[in-house]
């Protein structure tokens, strides 16, 4: 692909890019509805093994935050900015990703199934908001890391969101509860 | 695989989500509580009832104690109860309301372990009303029992609440903690069926552990549930 012309190459290439940026658009904008217009019940299945559905929301979203770090080096070491022996930094890459991912499911589904989307106090109203984004561009990687002849800095722009919107959900909430009422599981 | 390595992530995210989904809504504990006592909460509170009835004559026999030239006229005039508890069961929605009068000022709160309200009102000519936070109550007071309608949000039910002695009733607990407020609510009825939530801030909160009236402790957090008498002024203050 090196050896086509730059100009359409590029166009080209931005325009893998539309489709998966439209459905991550639309992942966030239904979630945001959904946590809108859905009433609140107030319940839903989680995790066993807290005390209670917000120490679980709590530890796995800060299970997920550590994931995230780890999503960061390896992501350099993939790159290259961090000198590394071995090819592993790939496959930790894709299961601290896929784990991270996972880790938030239950979270994300308590906080849409059981509270829903919330404007009132600034923390929720962010944390809201940052949890729709979340989903909406997680998607948009997923569906982007299968294309070929994406532009070079597509993967390390939609991580790095993902990293910093993760990093915002943590501290709207689990860091929110730790420093308000303490570490409790 | 490793093209769509992505795909199945997503795919085993979606699949998480329905089963959580399926799992919610086929299990919710709380109305589970409830519900399974529908069937034998009437013939409770019909019990309480005629034990309870005399109860608020009694009360306000002893609430004449102090201003007695004031309290025979004013009875003429409003025959509402100056102290009365009441608790029961909201038909359909199957959670719990309590309803405490005293002089006059009127404390609530309804609560199926999901949603609540806390509600402040008025009691006159042996009808209460109370507001709340999407929440309106009216009841008729009488032959013991609070009846009316609690309107929360766009839905509407119907409950009959029968007149209840400690340790029956509704209990409101409040802490401070670093910059947050941490209220727990918590209505028991004579049959041993209880309901509670507990909240941190507005948004943030839980389902209650069943009640037995001691000190509840959440998440580390000491809650000392007070009753109506030693709640009610702070409450509507």
């Amino acid at each position: 692909m090196s050896h086509t012309q730059v100009a359409p190459q590029h166009r080209g290439a931005v325009a893998l890019l539309v489709i998966p940026v439209l459905a991550g658009g639309l992942v966030a904008a239904a979630l945001g509805v959904y946590g809108e217009l859905h009433p609140p019940t107030g319940f839903a299945v989680g995790i066993a093994g807290f005390s209670g559905p917000l120490a679980m929301k709590v530890w796995l979203t800060t299970i997920a935050a550590v994931l995230a770090l780890v999503q960061v080096f390896t992501a350099f070491a993939i790159w290259g900015r961090i000198p590394v022996q071995g090819s592993w930094p790939g496959p930790v890459h894709r299961w601290s990703g896929r784990l991270a991912f996972l880790a938030t499911v239950p979270v994300a589904f308590h906080c849409l199934y059981s509270v829903g989307a919330r404007y009132d106090d600034p923390r929720v109203m962010f944390h809201s908001i940052l949890g729709c984004l979340f989903y909406g561009v997680f998607v948009t990687k997923m569906l982007s890391l299968p294309k070929r002849g994406l532009p070079g800095w597509s993967l390390p722009v939609l991580g790095g969101l993902l990293f910093t919107l993760l990093i915002g959900l943590w501290l709207t909430s689990s860091f929110w509860f730790f420093t308000t009422i303490g570490i409790q599981f | 695989m490793s093209r769509l390595g992505p795909i199945y992530t997503l795919a085993v995210g979606a699949v998480m989500t329905a089963g959580l989904t399926v799992a919610s809504a086929t299990a919710s504990p709380a109305i589970q509580e409830t519900a399974a006592i529908p069937a034998a909460a009437p013939q409770a509170n019909t019990e309480a009832t005629p034990e309870a009835t005399p109860e608020p004559t009694a009360d306000t026999a002893d609430a004449t104690q102090e201003p007695e030239e004031v309290a025979a006229p004013e009875q003429q005039e409003d025959p509402t109860p100056k102290k009365a508890d009441y608790a029961g069961v909201v038909d359909q929605n199957g959670g719990l309301i309590a309803i405490s009068i005293r002089n006059g000022k009127v404390v609530g709160y309804f609560c199926d372990g999901q949603i609540e309200a806390w509600l402040r009102g008025t009691a006159a000519d042996n009808t209460v009303t109370l507001e709340g936070k999407d929440t309106l109550v009216t009841a008729a007071l009488r032959g013991g029992k609070a009846q009316g309608r609690i309107e929360f949000k766009n839905k509407s039910w119907r409950f009959s609440a029968a007149t209840v002695k400690k340790p029956s009733g509704l209990y409101r607990a409040t802490a401070q903690v670093r910059g947050a407020r941490v209220v727990g609510g918590w209505i028991k009825l004579p049959n041993g069926q209880s309901v509670g939530r507990l909240m941190i801030g507005e948004n943030a909160g839980e389902a209650a552990p069943a009640f037995d009236g001691g000190v509840q402790e959440w998440y580390g957090i000491p809650l000392t549930p007070q009753d109506p008498d030693q709640f009610i002024d702070a409450f509507l203050s």
